[in-house]
């Protein structure tokens, strides 16, 4: 790796009691990252008595591809779901991009965000689904547009250009005027990817985005991230089941097991050489099953 | 037959159908648009809507039809507030169907697929569009057929308003068939003019309304 041109030493920024910079050495990919994309600070998240996930830290650099792998119930959707504010979080702090996602600086304490804030902070994230979620009385193009337009305000003109555009970066200009209902699996999920990149986020969220795929549609979907990846400056966050893709793809794969990140690291060592007991169970028992 | 008593029944009959005509439209505005507003309030997150919306829910769908129209036809005017007959019926019965009518816009709401809310909210929508363009769409869709119901519910139901003086179908059969003396006659029209009504007006607005906002769904195969 070439001597980064920036580099920050064991600088440590607080607010009060939090500590939103902590010797942020971090190069990555050849470039210095500064202040993460993304950081979970302490966060937990309860349902009733069970605690999902339990005082997690974990920081996302810019433009990073994480890939999260583990059994069923260790947590991971529950990490993007609550990035994402589908989940409300129990404890700690979210950061994106540098800001509080849930919470404003009052003081020195931090306090629930109002709505308002919320939505600025949430419009940098946007999030793919299993089941694709698409608006199911509205064709392809207007599935892409609805949010540009009602949300951003933008010239419905100046929306539908955007929704071809990303339309075409997903193989489906020949789909725009189908509906969902009308479209295989792989084609739906290729439209939700174009519908969330219409609100040019800065974070893209894909939880178990084949999941429900026939295995043959797999591939088409995997590409279109994989083109996303190389050709945007995008940070991804992806929940996933494909261990091929996650080697080839990410920068960085975490394991997930019962709410806590049990072993972290480059997909080459923690997919080839895992170092925990639990990652090697997992990790054979998923390449058993294929 | 008396061709005097005939002649005058039948004119009396036509009246009446009209005036069941206007009051069933009058009356399923009322209910579309109340329904629709107490509806959304019992959906709504702010608690004193929700409250409001209950109660004026469990008012008018636990209490008796035909004593809440003589409650504003023979009691308001105690408190200085008459209103005419017309009103009273057009309203009385819009605000009861209502409240069975919020409780369909309650449950349409809430059979919304719940991705159809995440995937809005992941979209950065704010409440009131999300539920605009979205949830409302869908949820219209799964509530027409109960509201077809409802509405032929609501057309029946009119025949209450003679009690506040109105002269509707049932009641102009029934004075055509005492003056006349053909109660099967005049029964029998009465019977099929409801029937005449719900069929040609009720149900074919609302399954057109049906095939208009059908677009992306699955045809109904076993309809």
């Amino acid at each position: 790796m070439n001597e980064p041109r920036i580099r920050f030493e064991n600088i440590a920024k607080r607010y009060g009691a939090l500590t939103v910079l902590d010797n942020p050495d971090i190069p990555c990919n050849g470039k210095v990252m500064n202040e993460p994309m993304v950081r979970f600070e302490n966060v937990t998240k309860r349902y009733g008595a069970l605690t999902v996930l339990n005082e997690l830290n974990l920081s996302i650099a810019r433009n990073e591809k994480v890939c999260i792998i583990g059994p069923s119930g260790s947590g991971k959707t529950t990490v993007l779901r609550m990035l994402m504010t589908l989940e409300r979080i129990n404890g700690g702090v979210i950061w994106v991009d540098g800001e509080p996602l849930t919470h404003v600086q009052k003081g020195d304490r931090m306090v629930l965000a109002s709505d308002r804030h919320l939505r600025r902070v949430r419009g940098k994230i946007g999030m793919v689904f299993q089941h694709f979620n698409l608006f199911p009385h509205m064709t392809a193009l207007q599935n892409c547009m609805e949010a540009p337009v009602s949300v951003l305000g933008l010239p419905k003109k100046d929306a539908e250009a955007r929704a071809a555009e990303l339309l075409d970066m997903v193989g489906l200009s020949d789909k725009k005027n189908h509906f969902p209902i009308q479209l295989s699996g792989g084609q739906k999920q290729r439209v939700a990817i174009a519908r969330a990149l219409a609100m040019r986020p800065k974070v893209m969220l894909f939880d178990e985005v084949t999941s429900a795929l026939d295995p043959e549609l797999i591939g088409e979907v995997l590409s279109v991230i994989r083109t996303l990846g190389a050709e945007h400056d995008l940070t991804m966050l992806m929940v996933t089941h494909q261990m091929g893709f996650a080697k080839e793809f990410s920068d960085r794969v975490c394991f997930f097991y019962d709410g806590k990140i049990i072993e972290q690291g480059p997909p080459d060592q923690l997919l080839g050489n895992p170092q925990n007991e639990r990652t090697r169970q997992f990790l054979s028992a998923v390449l058993e099953a294929k | 037959m008396n061709e005097f008593a005939l002649g005058f029944s039948v004119a009396a009959l036509v009246k009446g159908a009209l005036t069941t005509l206007v009051v069933t439209f009058g009356a399923s505005l009322v209910a579309i648009v109340l329904g629709l507003i107490a509806g959304l309030l019992r959906v709504s997150p702010l608690w004193p809507l929700r409250w409001f919306a209950i109660g004026y829910i469990e008012f008018f769908r636990g209490t008796s039809l035909l004593v809440q129209v003589y409650l504003l036809f023979f009691v308001l005017p105690i408190f200085g507030v008459a209103l005419a007959p017309w009103t009273v019926a057009i309203f009385g019965i819009g605000m009861n169907v209502s409240a069975y009518g919020a409780e369909l816009v309650r449950a349409a709401i809430q059979a919304v697929d719940r991705g159809q809310y995440e995937a809005s909210i992941a979209l950065n929508f704010p409440r009131l569009t999300m539920m605009r363009r979205i949830v409302l769409p869908q949820a219209v869709r799964i509530m027409l057929p109960p509201w077809g119901n409802l509405l032929i519910e609501l057309l029946k139901s009119t025949s209450l308003i003679f009690f506040i003086t109105i002269t509707e179908l049932t009641a102009a059969s029934k004075l055509a068939a005492d003056a006349t003396g053909n109660y099967l006659l005049f029964f029998a029209v009465a019977l099929f003019g409801y029937y005449v009504i719900a069929r040609a007006l009720i149900t074919p607005v609302v399954r057109w309304l049906e095939r208009r906002l059908s677009s992306g769904f699955v045809r109904q195969v076993l309809s």
